[in-house]
């Protein structure tokens, strides 16, 4: 019986919540570009990079629960050793509550690529792609790309100097970029689909900072180029601390 | 009447509830934990899950891959080639392609056909993104597509127990002993 009421409790919160966090954090239009990635081998010439959707801001503990609230294996305590490391959710109280160490507002971290993957899956999206991320990490509030902005480059520098500590600020806190998305940089790394083939197949992500990083193209770009060695010393089942991410869709999907 | 459609019900749930039970009882560091969807070189929707109670040996191609597919291929037969008759018997091995747009049923069974697969044991297999990342990832199996539409891929070949739990795995194509110690061991006939 107590179980009965328990799942009826989970049903009631899961709908109206799951239809809040997808109205809360609406999918941008980032249209299509060719641009110049920071990535070697292959694009020396730039990529063009399809018309996309990407939300608003990194998912939130909020929206996050209301994942879990449906989609019971996703719970912390119940993903396999696979899928997610022991430290799956860590800093969230129960399975269907993320406590005070989990703000609603806060971008949801610890959580695996396997678990965003599901999580994206769940709302008829998946994880952008590192050539999306990279192509919505070059704007800024008046440019598409701004990477060549001296201004644009030190106020990157001063957000990757200070470290977020052990709060999270709440999403949104700053200014949107020129398409309307937050957060892109200064407050979570994000997961990206093909976050483990951004290196050619023989690079070693332990040597990344040596012999690696020579392939790579503006050398001077350092955020991205953080990136990419961060998500590359990632497995999959990983859960990091400051790892979030935010979900997209291809431009002619309908929401 | 209405009590033996209901017992029938009650007998079918219970049914179900059993289904659930088995399936929950995969190990927790299996990675048939991970639900996939591939289609066989036979056209079939299969799981990754496909060889589930034997041993399996998994790794992943291309089809339009120039040498090191074949190389790997030809590599898996030479590990098992190692093994006694009744002993190979035991063992599975699958194949998935991340090239599925390509590796159509028909390519994948021509390629068994190529390579003298002893398709009763190995299965060929594509599946589409994102599973292909998916499975990618739990095979520690890194790929990325070229401009050319070519692949840059490591090379991993991974033993499973019947429960899908890694038991070995191995880049080097022939002659890793550390991995055909664990190929004899899960495929002795006292393991079963």
């Amino acid at each position: 019986m107590r179980a009965r009421v328990r799942l009826m409790a989970v049903a009631l919160l899961s709908a109206p919540a799951a239809a809040a966090a997808a109205a809360d954090n609406p999918f941008v239009p980032v249209p299509e570009a060719r641009f110049h990635s920071a990535l070697p081998l292959g694009n020396e010439d730039g990529v063009t990079v399809p018309g996309f959707l990407l939300q608003r801001h990194p998912v939130t503990n909020a929206e996050y629960l209301a994942f879990v609230a449906g989609h019971p294996q996703w719970q912390k305590g119940s993903v396999p050793a696979t899928l997610a490391d022991a430290d799956y959710l860590g800093h969230w109280m129960g399975p269907l509550d993320p406590g005070p160490g989990a703000a609603p507002a806060q971008p949801v971290t610890r959580v695996s690529w396997f678990a965003a993957e599901a999580y994206c899956e769940a709302e008829s999206a998946r994880l952008p792609t590192w050539y999306e991320w990279e192509l919505a990490a070059a704007a800024s509030a008046t440019r598409r790309d701004a990477r060549a902005d001296p201004g644009w480059r030190q106020q990157m520098l001063d957000w990757y100097a200070h470290p977020a500590g052990d709060r999270l600020p709440a999403v949104e806190q700053g200014t949107a970029d020129v398409y309307g998305l937050y957060d892109i940089h200064g407050l979570v790394w994000e997961w990206v689909h093909d976050f483990d083939s951004l290196l050619p197949a023989d690079a070693d992500p332990e040597r990344f900072c040596g012999s690696g990083a020579q392939n790579l193209q503006q050398k001077e770009n350092y955020p991205v180029l953080m990136r990419i060695a961060l998500l590359g010393s990632l497995r999959a089942a990983d859960t990091g601390h400051g790892v979030g991410f935010r979900c997209a869709r291809d431009a002619a999907a309908k929401p | 009447m209405k009590a033996r459609r209901m017992a029938r019900a009650i007998a079918l749930a219970s049914l179900a509830v059993l289904a659930v039970c088995a399936a929950a009882t995969l190990p927790t560091d299996s990675i048939y934990q991970l639900r996939a969807a591939l289609t066989t070189q036979k056209g079939a929707a299969a799981g990754l899950d496909l060889y589930r109670g034997h041993p399996t040996v998994l790794s992943m191609f291309y089809g339009d891959c120039p040498s090191y597919c074949p190389m790997l291929i030809t590599a898996v037969q030479v590990y098992e080639g190692q093994l006694d008759e009744a002993a190979r018997a035991r063992l599975r091995v699958l194949l998935v392609s991340f090239d599925a747009a390509r590796d159509t049923p028909s390519r994948l069974a021509e390629l068994a056909r190529l390579h003298r697969a002893d398709v009763a044991r190995w299965t060929f297999a594509s599946a589409r993104e994102p599973d292909a990342r998916r499975i990618a990832e739990l095979l520690g199996f890194h790929y990325r597509k070229l401009p050319d539409g070519s692949f840059d891929h490591t090379q991993t070949i991974t033993l499973v127990d019947g429960e899908g739990r890694v038991l070995a795995s191995t880049s080097k194509l022939i002659g890793d002993q550390a991995f055909e110690a664990k190929l004899a061991a899960s495929t002795a006939a006292d393991r079963r």
